[in-house]
């Protein structure tokens, strides 16, 4: 049609100014899809670490304030002396069945790794050995079968202190309580909703009550069948044991999961809003380039609408201008937002195995759109602005 | 042949209201132009010539009294039917050729045909149409600003033509051209008027007033003659 072709034209004979218009789109569309890219790249790289424990429920005591985010190595619960006892365990045990129920014990220790090393301070876990595959602790070295002074160790704390399949640590100041033999060191997990391992010792329960004398738990690991709930079984919990007393504080992993999502969605919205004011800084310079093209054309527009082409004929000439702006400055940017998005997951994350995913084509497409439907809407009141000129005035303009 | 007459003016009368006082641009205003006719406007500056001009070319409505175009009535269209009525009945030729200089020639000439069609349209009657007004077909791929003022006007004949109007409006058709240029313009236009079309025209000279086979004189928004 005429109108396309005088749009392109238009175009093409003010090909600086429109690039600097297209340009602007660019930019736009590269800041939204980019830091789209980078918040789905985050949510994939944290997803990638917590969804092998989403299958879990956590029961700690209550100490008031809620039951937080894993155990953090029972440290705060052994400050407030506040346990679970074996009744409690046995109550959980038999609510939940046929899911597993694995009690946990924690405590911070200072410990000493081979001879004339400074001491240093970890978390120490005591899990019945029984429970270890349900606990999914994956080794990158050794064995599972650590005898009662037998332990596995973290990745970080093995990476940090050179220790190895073999190496002993000496517990306690002087090695008061002992020594443990490392069997295997654990693969790194990261985040994790039940035992934090990466910097600390597994040891078996057995020697943990020896050496701490201990007869009660930190917290309970309730590991849930698939296909169940883990909601179902968070209520089951809290019916059992907080009948009368608010006595403990059970976690559902999903949920805390969804939480984290949920807060990471809000935080890739929230990025890609702060890449929204350029496409919005765009806009305006779209807006004032389409009425600059109008005031130029005033007098042509007269013609046109003289010699019989409709309002909404001349609306068009002008919407064309601003989509063929948006289109070719949007689609440079989708491609531009890529490469963007490629260097930004590689120096921030560290990694680019999630640049391809449905996600950030999701986010691409939305740049994409967004650009396009910014400048039609930029393009829009100029056009309307054209198309209502008064025949008569727009002919006698110079 | 449709014998009745391709505008009239009935009791025209176009005031413009302005802050300092309304201004009565035309006065009851009444005229009919038969099919085939020569017309010229006369008058001097402030006459009312170019408001009747935009009345004529349905640019304006009236503020009373009717206007026909080919037994239409003009004051009960739409703007729609207006603009199209403008498309299809009338060509529009002006002082300063007024072509689009994005567009070449041949591009200038069918632009009316394409708004009729809706679609992209055969360039060869615009080409004919071209040839009629004595353009030379190397030129027709050139734009506007590449050809001369007399050839521009030729141009702008052939797009006027172009939709077989019923009346040709021309605003000082050859104010803008020397002398001997103008009379070859004011040639075509006596060939056409000769070939059927109707005329109207509007302009200061009274040498360029003597091609038409009448004139319509106003003066204080008044016919005098």
């Amino acid at each position: 049609m005429i109108f396309w072709e005088i749009a392109k034209r238009n175009i093409r004979l003010h090909m600086l100014r429109s690039t600097l218009a297209m340009l602007g789109i660019v930019i736009g569309v590269v800041a939204i899809a980019s830091m789209g890219i980078l918040g789905n790249s985050l949510v994939a790289t944290v997803s990638e670490s917590l969804s092998s424990v989403g299958d879990r429920v956590t029961v700690s005591p209550y100490s008031g304030g809620g039951g937080g985010f894993g155990s953090g190595g029972g440290g705060t619960s052994t400050s407030v002396n506040l346990k679970l006892s074996d009744q409690n365990f046995q109550e959980i045990k038999r609510a939940v069945a046929p899911n597993v129920a694995i009690p946990v014990v924690s405590t911070s220790e200072r410990m000493k790794v081979g001879v004339g090393t400074d001491d240093i301070v970890a978390t120490i876990y005591g899990v019945d050995p029984q429970y270890i595959p349900d606990l999914k602790l994956v080794l990158t070295a050794g064995g599972y079968n650590n005898g009662n002074s037998g332990c596995l160790v973290g990745f970080t704390f093995a990476k940090d202190h050179n220790i190895k399949v073999g190496s002993r640590i000496s517990i306690g100041s002087d090695g008061e309580k002992g020594t443990l033999r490392v069997t295997g060191i654990i693969e790194e997990r990261g985040m994790s909703f039940d035992l934090s391992t990466d910097n600390a010792i597994v040891a078996t329960q057995d020697w943990f009550d020896n050496t701490y004398n201990r007869n009660d738990y930190d917290q309970i690991i309730v590991k849930v069948k698939e296909g169940q709930d883990t909601a179902d079984v968070k209520t089951l919990i809290e019916k059992t044991l907080n009948k009368r007393d608010k006595i403990v504080s059970v976690m559902d992993s999903k949920a805390t999961l969804a939480s984290i999502y949920s807060t990471f969605s809000m935080v890739t919205t929230f990025v890609t809003a702060i890449g929204g004011i350029s496409m919005v800084v765009a806009g305006v310079s779209i807006f004032n380039i389409m009425m600059m093209s109008v005031s130029e054309r005033i007098k042509e527009i007269g013609i046109m609408r003289s010699i019989g082409t409709q309002k909404k004929e001349v609306m068009s000439m002008f919407i064309y201008e601003a989509a063929i702006i948006g289109l070719i400055g949007s689609i440079v940017g989708g491609v531009l937002s890529i490469v963007a998005g490629y260097l930004i997951s590689a120096l921030m994350l560290g990694s680019t195995k999630y640049l391809i995913t449905m996600a950030n084509a999701l986010s691409v497409g939305e740049g994409i759109c967004f650009g396009i439907v910014v400048c039609l809407a930029c393009g829009i009141y100029p056009a309307w602005q054209a198309a209502n000129l008064n025949p008569i005035d727009a002919l006698r303009h110079e | 042949m449709n014998e009745q007459p391709v505008m009239v003016f009935k009791d025209v009368v176009k005031v413009y209201p302005l802050p300092s006082g309304d201004v009565t641009a035309l006065d009851d205003i009444s005229f009919q132009v038969e099919r085939g006719e020569f017309i010229s406007v006369m008058g001097p500056s402030g006459s009312g010539k170019s408001t009747l001009l935009n009345l004529m070319g349905c640019l304006d409505t009236p503020t009373s009294g009717d206007i026909y175009i080919s037994g239409t009535r003009t004051g009960d269209m739409s703007d729609m039917d207006l603009t199209n009525l403008r498309r299809d009945r009338i060509g529009f030729i002006f002082q300063y050729f007024n072509l689009f200089p994005l567009l070449n020639i041949i591009e200038n000439v069918t632009f009316p045909m394409m708004l009729k069609s809706q679609k992209t349209v055969d360039p060869e009657k615009g080409k004919e149409v071209l040839r009629s007004v004595q353009l030379d077909d190397s030129l027709f791929t050139h734009t506007p600003t590449e050809i001369s003022g007399g050839q521009q006007q030729r141009v702008s004949i052939a797009r006027a033509l172009i939709n077989d109007p019923d009346i040709l409006l021309c605003d000082e058709p050859t104010g803008n051209l020397d002398s001997k240029t103008g009379a070859g313009i004011m040639d075509l236009m006596s060939e056409l008027n000769r070939k059927g079309t109707t005329i109207i025209m509007v302009t200061h000279d009274s040498h360029i007033a003597e091609y038409s086979q009448r004139t319509i004189r106003i003066a204080d928004g008044r016919i005098v003659q």
